[in-house]
């Protein structure tokens, strides 16, 4: 089996494909035998981002939404990207419980929780363009059966 | 797996989906805002037996009920909390707000008090 893989996948940015976002990530790291927690994090993670291209990226007007995703070794590498309406300032939008949008009940925890759940993670945007947000987990190294 | 909702006297139990997303949560909310209008609604039990994944989409939702309870002297309680699920729960600073629903029946049996 070799040590590397690539897939992309792109889909509308409606809520319904928040869950199909998961399955697909969850699927594509099934080589490397991640545990519970790890597939856990990794598809929470995933779906914050999703979610925030749904609501804040597309308005809930929907669009399209991009997931890349590559494996190098142990190493997932995850791309997420929309060509909504963009993040004027991402430092703001980063902080712990920032929200645009508190009438909808938004928690203002997306982006923590995707640096929580995984290794590193990168939020690249431009108004009026998109943005793109890249994360990057080891997985799958506890129980040395990688072959 | 859906949500389910059950109305007793102002209590509403609300058992939650396997994944409660952005989109399971606004299906929830909506519901929980007409169980609402139908009765008063004092006290909600999130039922977390079925869910092995929250988002922070979650933790909005929860996190609203407990403002709208607050406000009338009311209260939320989790209940039947996985191990992976207590991790969201504690991250996110949800345990400052709303009660283990096992604490309650523990320290009411210990009380004699039955709700």
């Amino acid at each position: 089996m070799s040590n590397t893989n690539e897939m992309l996948v792109e889909f509308e940015a409606v809520g319904e494909n928040e869950s199909f976002a998961r399955v697909v990530i969850a699927a594509f790291v099934t080589r490397l035998n991640p545990t519970l927690e790890e597939l856990g994090d990794i598809k929470v993670a995933v779906s914050e981002a999703v979610t925030n291209a749904i609501i804040h990226g597309y308005e809930e007007k929907g669009g399209k939404i991009r997931i890349t995703a590559r494996l190098k070794e142990n190493e997932l590498t995850v791309q997420i990207e929309d060509w909504g309406k963009g993040i004027p300032d991402v430092e703001k939008a980063m902080e712990p419980l920032f929200t645009t949008k508190p009438e909808e009940e938004r928690s203002g925890m997306g982006f923590s929780f995707m640096e929580a759940f995984t290794d590193e993670l990168l939020v690249e945007s431009k108004p009026g363009e998109g943005t793109r947000v890249t994360m990057k987990k080891v997985m799958g190294v506890q129980d040395g059966s990688n072959n | 797996m859906n949500y389910e909702l059950k109305l007793e006297q102002d209590w509403l139990w609300i058992g939650l989906p396997g994944e409660l997303d952005h989109f399971q949560a606004e299906g929830i909310r909506q519901a929980v805002k007409e169980k609402m209008q139908e009765r008063y609604v004092k006290y909600v039990v999130f039922d977390f037996s079925r869910t092995n994944l929250m988002d922070s989409s979650g933790i909005g939702l929860i996190a609203g009920r407990y403002r709208e309870l607050a406000a009338r002297g009311g209260q939320v309680y989790v209940s039947n909390v996985s191990e992976n699920m207590k991790k969201v729960l504690t991250m996110s600073g949800l345990y400052r707000i709303v009660t283990p629903w096992e604490q309650v029946i523990v320290e009411d049996s210990m009380n004699g008090v039955r709700i």
